[in-house]
Formats: C-alpha cells, structure tokens, sequence
C-alpha cells in the first residue's frame, strides 16, 4: 500500500484537530474495511488518526429505555452483552452475523456506520430502532444520518462518539447471506414499538432504506401475512452477480416476513 | 518509523516497523516466524489468523503499530517445545489437515473457540469456522478434531 | 496379483508423519523460504482482454529507486526463446489435420489476449517497489473486439484471436462408432435430449503460486524452488524446450505445496520469466501471487457447454449414448489443454452403464479469457455429469424410477473384463453390488419421515444418486528410490509429488511394512530433480498406483538382493531363502536374519556374495503401468429445499468407493471428502464469470463463493474392496479425484428430485438460491 503517517490521540479533541491538520486524514476504527481498501491502493490518505486510543469510546450501557453503545465498541462486545441480549435481542444477533469471528473481535459499530457500506448490517439497525448518532458536535437521527451509497451526513471530520437505541417492544433481524463475502444480500431489520412500525431494508439497495407500504400494513396488522408480494419495486435495487433486482425484491418480502414471525412468537 | 514492543509467543521483542506494515509481514518477515500464512488478499480465507490477548484476528487486516503492548500468540506458540497442544495433536489424530496451508489459522481459531466456548457443539463448531477456508479436507475431520481436543481442553 | 508380503503396514489408518511440521509452523513453503541477496518480481498482467501493444514505457519505472530490471515482450522476442509447448496427448483433429496451437511466450508479445496476460516482469528490492514501478509504466493499448464465451467464439464474424485458427477452433474431436450409435438411436423407443453446462470454476489451493529462482555464475546452473505438482516434466519444459539452457542445468525441486488440485501441475509463464531474470541480475528472484492474481492467471478448469442425447428402450434399457460438446481452452493451449474437452472427457463417457453404442464429438475453441488446464477430474466430471443427469432427466420425462434406471443397466460382473465401447479397459469391479451398497448406506427406510418433516417446515426435501466411472492418469512411469544411512535411517526418494495427500507417510508405510522395518526411519523426499532420474510428479490421481508400486517394487528388489546376503551368511542357494515378517529364514531349519542385519552387512565384502558390490541394498527401481485403472462409486444425496429463497442444504451425504487395495483409510477418506466439498462447490456455489468484454467479474473471495464449515453436510464413506486390480502391484484404483466427479451430479439429481413437484426437472450448475427460485417459478408459470 502507499506510505501513510500515523496519529495516535488520547481524546476526542486532540483527534479532531490532528484531522484538521492533516493534509488528507482518515479516521481509522476497527480497520476491517479501511485496511483490505488500503491494501488495494484504493485509498491514499496522508495519515490516519487511530481511535484505539481515545478515552471514553468504547463501551455499553443502559438506562431505562435505551441502550447505548460507544463508536469503538467491537461486534464481539455488543454481540456478548447481557444488556444488550435482554433488551434487544435482534442487535446482538445482528452483531453476532457480521463477518466471521475474527472480523467481529476488530470491527466497530462507528466505523461501520460511518463507512455506510450498502450490504453492511448495523444501518439495517440504527434506521429500524430509529436510533440517534451522538458526534462530537451534534446528534442525528437515524431517519437524517444515511444519505446515499458509503455516505452519511457526516461533515468532514466529524466523529460518531455513540449511538442510542431506543429499546422496542419487539424487534427481529433476518439476512440472506452473500454466499461468497457473508455480507447481507438483503439483511431487514423489524422494530414495533406502541404502534409504530419500522422497516429497514440494507443489501437490496444502493442505501439502507426503510419501506412505508410495509410499515403501514404491519401497523394494521403486524403479521407476515400484511406483507404482500411486489410491495418494493425491484427497478431501484442493486443487481449484480450473485442477486438480480427481481430476486432481491422478492427476499425482502419473505425475509420481512420472517422477521416479523420472529419478532412476534 | 514508529518503535513497538511485542510479546509473542512469551518472548518480547522491540522493533521499528513502518506504518504501512501489516502484522501478517511483520509476523513472518520481521520475527521469521512463518507458520502464519497468507492465503488472500480481502482478508477472507483465515490462514493469517493468530491470537492477541486471547482473541483471534486475522493478522492481513490489521498493522503490526496496532499492537504495541500486545500478548501475540501464533500458531508457533502452541506446542510446548515437542508436545502438541491437546488441538494439535486432536488435528493430528482426526487427519484434520492436509496440505497445510490454512492449518495454523484453523488451529488458533479453534482453540479460541473452545476457550471461549468449552461445550461447544458441532454447529457451533461449523459457524465458528466460517472464517477459515479449507479446500482439502471437506471440513469434517477439522470439526471432528475441535471436538476432541474441547474434550481435552476441558480436562 | 501377487500381494504377499504387503499386508503389513497396508490398511492401517497410519498417522501421518509430516502432520507435526504442519501443525507447529514448520512447514516450509515457497514464500517461506528466502536467500540472501534475494531480490522481488512481480508481473504487470493486461487489463484488457484483447488488444495491440502498441508502446510499453518503461523510462519512469526503470528509473525509481529500487527499480533492478524491468523485462518487457520486446525483450522477449529479442531473447529469441521458445513458446511453451502443450504436452496435449490428443493432437489431430478429426479431419487428421494437426491441432492449432498458437505461440505461447510466457510475455505478450505485440498483443494481449485475455485479461491477466502478463505483459512485463519487474524485478526490484522490495514487493512495495514493484508496485510502485508498475503504476509508472505505461501501456498503450489499441483495444480489439474480443470474445468470452465460447458458443460465441465458433461463431462465424466472431473476432478472431489467432490467425492460425479459423472460427477460433484449436481442433475438433470423435470417439466412438457414429454408425453403431445412429442404429441404435433407431432402433430404439425414446430419445432424450438434455442441454447441459458444466461451469467454470477455478482451483483456488489456499497457497497461491510462486516460485525461487537461483543462477550459480560459476557452474551455469540454475536452481528453481517451485509451488509446482510437475517437477520432473517441468523441469524438461522449462530447460530444454524454452529456455534452451539444458535441464542438466537446471534443478527444480518443489518445496512444501499447499494444495494444488491440478492447477500447479502446468508449466506457466512466472517461473520461466524468473529464471531469464536471475541469470540477468546474477541475485536470486522470487516471485509469489496474490489471491486477485491466482483468479487471473491459475488456470481455470471445466467450462463446457454440452448436448447430451440417450436412446433407450421402453423397459428401461439404455441402447445408444451421443454428447456433444464444445469445451474452452483459453486464450492459448495450455499444457494438457486441448486434451481435457476432447480425450479426458470422452474415456469414460457411458459410465458403469451398458450401452450398445457412444459416440462423442468434441470441439475445443480458443476465447479472450483465461487458458484451461486439467482441475480434479480433467474432463471424468464433466462426463459423469453428463451420465447421472440424463438419466434422471430421462426417467422424469418418461415416468420411470432413476434408481431402477440404473439397475437395470449397469454392466454386469460377469461381462467383465470388456472394453467400454469408448475403448476404456475395464478390467474388474462390480457396479450392481457397490450401487446396492450405496443406497443401503443411505437410510431409505427414513426417507418419508424426513420428507415429512421437511415439509412441515414449509421446505421440499429430493434424493439424488450417481454411479460414476472414473479412470486415472498422469504419468505412467515413477522412481523410487531407497538407501540405507549409516545413522540408521531410510532415504527413500520418489518422483511423484504430494501437495496434501499424505504420500510422505503411505510410501513410507509401504516400504517400511514390506521391509519389517521402523516408519519412523524412513526420510522421505520427492518432486525434486537430484533425488531421482525420472518423475511423473501429480496427476491422473497415480500416487499410490504408480508411486506406491514403485515404492513397493523397489521394495521386493531390496528383499530379493537382501536374500542373497542371507544365502551366503547361511551358506545356502538364495531359492532357499524366504522373508517374512521383516526375517530372512530357511524353512526347515534355524536360520534367521533381520533385514535390519542384513542393511548392516551390506558395506561389508565379507558378508557379501561373490557377484555382489557393497550398497547392493541400496536400489532404485521404475515402475511402468500398463493400463489405467478404473475407479467407481455410487454418491447418494438428500438435499433440503427453501422453495421460497432457492436455498439448498445438503443434508446427508453416502459414498460407496471402490478403490481397490486401501492403502491407508484414514487418507482415503480425507481425498474422497475434499473431493466431494469440491464437487459441491462447484454444483452450489463455484462460478467463473467473464463479463462480455472479456472482464473477470469474479476476480476474488469477495465474489467467487468457496464452501466453508457451515456448507458442508456430515459425509459417510464407505469402501468395497473385493475388486482389487491386477494392474499394479498394490491392486490400487486411484482415489484421489474421485469425490468430485460424483458429486455434482448426485447433487444436482437430489434437487430435481426435490422440486419434482414444482415440474422442475434441470437446472444448469451453478444451483444458486436464485437459480433455484426463477426455476420454480417460471415452472409455475407455463
């Protein structure tokens, strides 16, 4: 790969000017993503400002009605925790499905959020929980955070400190596998709280979206059977070798279905 | 050149290493300790997996400045001088290796499962391998063999 | 067959011995290994698929710090060497016109013709060096219309990849009696006809290739450490046909291999290009590919899109058998090349099946992708493949049982030996009872309950079975050779090459146990050019059957030379001497000797007979197969069906092999399950995608799906023995590329079966979950 420099800061502060001041800086979190890029020679940032380091980024906590999990925190951690098993089960069985093991003892939930990667897990999560992203300057909601494919509306620099999850009443992740990376063809995330209904589809799409249509009949009536067949159009989704648009647009309704058979019983 | 100190295999070593370095070459190329093999390039096959602090990482998605400070266990540091660890000797016993090539990843990986799951059964055993490639052995003998030495491990 | 005195050590699920360097690390593969002075070549491969090379600049390049040679096609040429030659053993066409093989320089020369072609080799003091050399070179390109897919490239206005080859045909090929199978196809009462692709997939051995390349200035020679399965034949390429420099110049020896599989058995541009570098730079070069760079340039293996036709009578019996295929050599005629779609591919074609008449054709175009070369199976795949899924399509087509399809025409014991009307020897075997045995295994007295379950849980669940016929290959000749150490140990040195399969520990079980001596003495050492005159390296699955003979014939040469010694400590005629049980003894009287002794006395003139040098126990002997053997089997598969996601789980494997004389069961089982995980892979998963422009869409592990833990189903296996072969002195049929020449079909047949129902009866490889689903629904739809 290309030389690059390395920064490691102790706060959050100190990253964020060391970013400033880069030529052209590049966070570095848990490195599953951004490595493999950089031994590609797709990427040739100047330095990298390691997160390992900075105090108060990694961590699980609960209060009352939410869960919050720190940027830096590992898949394996929040996979693990007890809290996060009782109150929302889904999360940790997410967490639990990411990559392989060895990927989930290094990769964070910040950098895969941030990184925004249209197959990855956790944006199926943070847009049906409708979680908030805390950043070093600001709080966004999750309905605002993800804009477009590997892009967020993070401003240049900004740093996702940790995400609160609103604990639901009832919650269920499903994911059809890409046979060959294990990332998600198409990975739904299911969330019912009071009356309301969320339904965030990753994998399908160039973004994690959520689908209306679906959310309506679930509110109706939450079970499999308001999930119709040809409820999402297949003309936006990704196409490519291992899932045309039509197949695609189909698991969604059988994976949404499932979930929701999961997330009731 | 940023300077790290290592602890692998029990032994502490303190070298200069170039941010770009990655711990796989780091690993082979710098501590001549070759056990640990490269087998891809997107960090998908395993075979570079070692144990740091207890936790499996694949070494090829990872840069050796990272562990500073760390207790590094490769695939090297399991024997005690000629008598195999209970794993490799159950990997031997179970003909749970063939070529190998994926054999020192596939070993550190299942040792760690079995530490961190000590009645693991045998879908636990498949998903958790799901990150290690073997093209020789169909996996069954490698499954066969983390059973046997959980059971040895578990004393 | 005489099998005296290779009972001890045979059978025994023998540990193997090289498993303690591979448990620990210490193996030593090729990018182990290092020289001082060492310096680093990689190798700039063409983007494009097919195109002139209109300029190479290399002035930045060469002049970057580091920089040591950068070797480009106009270098080559001036060089003056010889392409590399196909060693296809099928070389005429039909028309007896010789096959089209165009000039293969290990370096494009003027232009490129599929993407991953090398173009340039640079050589520098560092990997990272390299690679910054090759981002300054500039290639300009003028792209041609190129074409990847070969029912496209016969295609008349296709474009044209070599003059020499009209249509872009390398040759076209029969077998069989046309006449004989038009008769029959008259005669009989129902014709099936089935369009079938078997898929392109590649190797992938976890340790990719590369190789070491050394030049003494002094004496001339070079040395060459290769992740190579093919050392001695290589070697003979490389040195005398290439390179001209002699192969009594070059040693070429192969280090630990990890894994092969076939694809590390063909001479390839890399190694050549670093010996012409080493010699320039007098510093050792090495060279080692990436995973990106092993899905351009390993050879890819199968890709043969085939019509399949089955005449048979209305009771079931099989009466002719016509396939037509057209295969896809590359870009260029690899080193068996040609020889996969046309002979390995037509020798077994009718499997364990009785037919009146076959007749195979076969054509073997060239197209802008990578050169095919053999993978496990060079071809039986693809035949049996063809075999087992006609004969399930046929049975859903006419209403029959596949199973009593298969019983009904199976070749009987009592017809054999015979010749398969493809000429193949079919000396012995017995199909009827291994296909009883294989279904036996396979609980069908469960079945309905499962299907029961399955189908409680919304899921279809099929059974699927395949006989398939293989028969081996590679070389037929191999050396072995022994000397006894005055530390007390064994060399025992073979030309074959092991890159998994254990040869290390069963030659070294077949030696010891002939001899009555210790395993542990024996210190083994193959696929290298000093240890022994002659090789035929890995292939054909011939280890144990040729190797091992040699092993064993060598073996019985050290007992014959051994008696004598005994004969004159006795003072008796040799013809009195008997061995046993590791003893010389007369019977009759007191006379003992070990054969330990008499490795003692050898050096000695005093304990040696008159017409006997010292070190007479010290021998080396070739063995000559005659024939191939043929190995079979019988693959039974259930499989579970998600009609609503497509997706398949195996859920219960059986295989019935016969293999002959089983070595050593423990390392049988080991390649009859690789082999079916690959047979699977490829059935389920495996696919080589090039893009119309001739652009390798599946280019790494993120988008070429391999089969993991979680993929694979619990495999039972099961050997029937009582059908040992005369035609090599263990009675050994070759096991090693059995596994994935059953499987596909098996497969595929069990989830035909399972969505029967739905009015699915084919679908091509590989079965994707959303192959599966548009199956099923367009069968819903007409």
């Amino acid at each position: 790969m290309y030389e690059f420099d390395i920064i490691t800061p102790n706060s959050i502060d100190a990253a964020k000017s060391e970013f400033d001041a880069a030529e052209d800086g590049q966070f570095l979190a848990g490195g599953q993503t951004l490595i493999p890029v950089l031994k590609q020679r797709l990427a040739m940032p100047s330095d990298l400002i390691d997160l390992e380091h900075v105090h108060g980024l990694s961590g699980i906590s609960a209060s009352g009605d939410t869960i919050s999990i720190k940027a830096m925190t590992r898949h394996t951690e929040v996979a693990a925790d007890h809290e996060v098993q009782a109150a929302i089960p889904a999360l940790s069985k997410l967490a639990n499905g990411i990559g392989d093991m060895h990927v989930r003892n290094r990769g964070t939930i910040g950098g895969s959020i941030a990184n925004n990667d249209p197959a990855a897990d956790y944006p199926a999560a943070v847009l049906a929980l409708h979680a908030t992203i805390v950043t070093d300057r600001r709080e966004i909601l999750a309905d605002h955070f993800f804009t477009g494919m590997f892009e967020t509306a993070l401003e240049e620099g900004e740093l996702i400190t940790e995400i609160h999850f609103p604990i639901p009443e009832a919650a269920s992740y499903m994911k059809f596998a890409n046979p060959a990376t294990r990332y998600a063809l198409v990975g739904v995330m299911v969330a019912k709280s009071h009356n309301n209904v969320r339904v965030a589809i990753t994998g399908a799409g160039p973004c994690v979206f959520r689908d209306a249509e679906m959310e309506q009949a679930l509110m109706g009536n939450f079970s499999p059977e308001s999930i119709k067949d040809g409820m999402i159009p297949a003309d936006d989704l990704n196409t490519d070798i291992h899932a045309s648009r039509e197949y695609r647009a189909h698991l969604i309704s059988v994976m949404v279905r499932r979930a929701v058979a999961e997330a009731v019983g | 050149m940023p300077l790290i100190t290592v602890h692998v295999n029990g032994v502490e070593t303190t070298k200069e290493v170039e941010p770009r370095t990655l711990l796989s070459t780091f690993i082979r190329e710098e501590l001549k300790l070759t056990g640990t093999h490269v087998g891809c390039d997107t960090s998908q096959c395993g075979a570079c997996v070692v144990s740091i602090d207890g936790k499996t990482i694949k070494s090829c998605a990872s840069f050796a400045w990272q562990f500073d400070g760390a207790k590094i266990q490769t695939i090297e540091g399991l024997a005690n001088g000629t008598e195999l660890h209970p794993m490799q000797e159950a990997f031997r016993t179970h003909h749970g290796l063939q070529c190998g090539f994926c054999t020192p990843g596939m070993v550190m990986t299942a040792v760690a499962l079995v530490e961190n799951n000590p009645d693991i059964s045998e879908n636990g055993i498949r998903e958790g391998l799901e990150g290690n490639i073997c093209r020789c052995t169909g996996y069954q003998n490698i499954i066969d063999a983390v059973k046997t030495g959980a059971k040895a491990m578990r004393g | 067959m005489d099998t005296t005195n290779i009972t001890n050590g045979i059978g025994k699920s023998q540990e193997r011995r090289e498993d303690f360097r591979f448990l620990t690390g210490a193996g030593s593969y090729i990018d182990d290994m290092n020289l001082d002075g060492q310096a680093y070549a990689t190798v700039l491969r063409s983007p494009e698929a097919h195109a002139d090379v209109s300029s190479i600049d290399i002035t930045e390049a060469l002049a970057l710090d580091g920089v040591l040679a950068i070797i480009t096609g106009e270098d080559w040429k001036v060089a003056g060497y010889n392409p590399i030659p196909t060693k296809s053993a099928v070389r005429k066409a039909i028309d007896g016109s010789d096959l089209k093989e165009p000039p293969h320089h290990p370096l494009a020369i003027d232009r490129v013709r599929y993407v991953g072609q090398p173009v340039a080799l640079v050589v520098a003091e560092s990997i990272d060096v390299c690679k910054d050399a090759m981002e300054l070179i500039d290639v300009d390109y003028d792209s041609l219309p190129s074409v990847s897919h070969q029912s496209e490239a016969i295609k008349d206005g296709a474009p044209q990849i070599w003059d020499i080859a009209p249509n872009n045909i390398c040759l076209d090929f029969e077998l069989g009696d046309q006449k004989a199978q038009k008769k029959a196809f008259s005669e009989a009462d129902h014709i099936v006809t089935l369009n079938l692709v078997n898929n392109r997939v590649t190797a992938v051995p976890i340790e990719p290739r590369g190789a070491l390349a050394s030049y003494d200035a002094g004496t001339g020679k070079y040395t060459l450490w290769n992740a190579s399965q093919n050392i001695h034949a290589g070697r003979d390429t490389i040195a005398d046909a290439v390179l001209g420099i002699g192969k009594e110049n070059l040693h070429h020896i192969a280090p630990d291999v990890g894994g092969g599989f076939g694809v590390k058995n063909g001479v390839y541009p890399e190694p050549i290009l670093i010996l012409h570098a080493t010699k320039l730079l007098e510093r050792p070069v090495k060279w080692f590919n990436d995973r990106s760079e092993s899905f351009l340039s390993d050879t890819h293996g199968r890709d043969q899109v085939s019509t399949v036709q089955l005449a048979l009578d209305k009771d079931g019996t099989f009466r002719g058998l016509r396939t037509e295929t057209v295969g896809n050599l590359g870009a260029f005629c690899a080193t068996v090349g040609p020889f996969t779609p046309t002979g390995g591919s037509s020798r077994t074609q009718g499997g364990p099946y009785r037919f009146d008449a076959i007749y195979y054709t076969a054509i073997a175009p060239f197209t802008n992708t990578c050169p095919l070369d053999p993978y496990r199976g060079a071809g039986r795949p693809e035949g049996s493949y063809q075999m087992d899924r006609i004969i399930d399509y046929a049975a859903a087509q006419l209403g029959m049982d596949p199973i009593e399809l298969r019983r009904k025409n199976l070749i009987p014991t009592e017809d054999l030996p015979m010749k398969s009307p493809m000429g193949l020897d079919i000396d012995c075997g017995n199909f009827p009872e291994v296909f009883e045995q294989t279904i036996a295994m396979s609980d069908r007295d469960g079945y309905d309950a499962r299907v029961q379950k399955s189908a409680a849980a919304g899921k279809k669940r099929g059974f699927g079975i395949s006989m398939y016929l293989e028969c081996t290959g590679g070389g037929p000749k191999e050396e072995a050779k022994v000397s006894f150490r005055e530390d007390g140990k064994i060399d025992l040195s073979v030309g074959s090459s092991s890159t998994g399969m254990g040869h290390e520990t069963a030659f070294a079980q077949i030696l010891a146990g002939h001899l009555g001596l210790e395993i542990d003495d024996v210190v083994f050492r193959q696929a290298d050019t000093e240890a022994t005159a002659i090789g035929g390296g890995h292939g054909g699955s011939r280890g144990l059957e040729v190797g091992g003979s040699a092993v064993l014939q060598t073996s019985r040469e050290i007992v014959e030379a051994g008696k004598k010694i005994a004969a004159h400590k006795f003072d008796v005629d040799a013809d009195k001497v008997e061995f046993s049980e590791g003893h010389f003894h007369v019977p009759g009287s007191n006379h003992t000797m070990t054969m330990r002794e008499a490795i003692d006395a050898q050096n000695d003139p005093d304990m040696l007979p008159d017409d006997m040098e010292p070190g007479a126990l010290n021998i080396s002997s070739v063995f000559e197969r005659g024939i191939i053997s043929i190995p079979n089997g019988g693959h039974a598969v259930e499989v579970e069906v998600d009609p609503e996601t497509g997706t398949i789980k195996v859920d219960g494997y059986w295989v019935m092999d016969d293999f002959g004389t089983i070595i050593n069961p423990m390392l049988a089982d080991g390649q009859v399950m690789g082999g079916v995980a690959q047979g699977l892979g490829q059935a389920l998963m495996e696919n080589i995608v090039y893009d119309d422009g001739g652009q390798l869409v599946t280019g790494s592990l993120m988008d070429y799906a391999m089969p993991r833990a979680d993929d694979m189903p619990r495999m039972v296996i099961g050997y029937y023995e009582d059908a040992p072969t005369a035609k090599n002195l263990l009675g050994v049929k070759g096991a090693g590329e059995a596994g994935c020449v059953g499987a596909p079909p098996a497969i595929v047949n069990a989830v035909c079966d399972a969505l029967k129902d739905f009015g699915v009866h084919h679908i091509d490889m590989p079965l994707t979950p959303e192959r599966v689903w548009r199956a099923i629904e367009d069968a819903k739809a007409s």
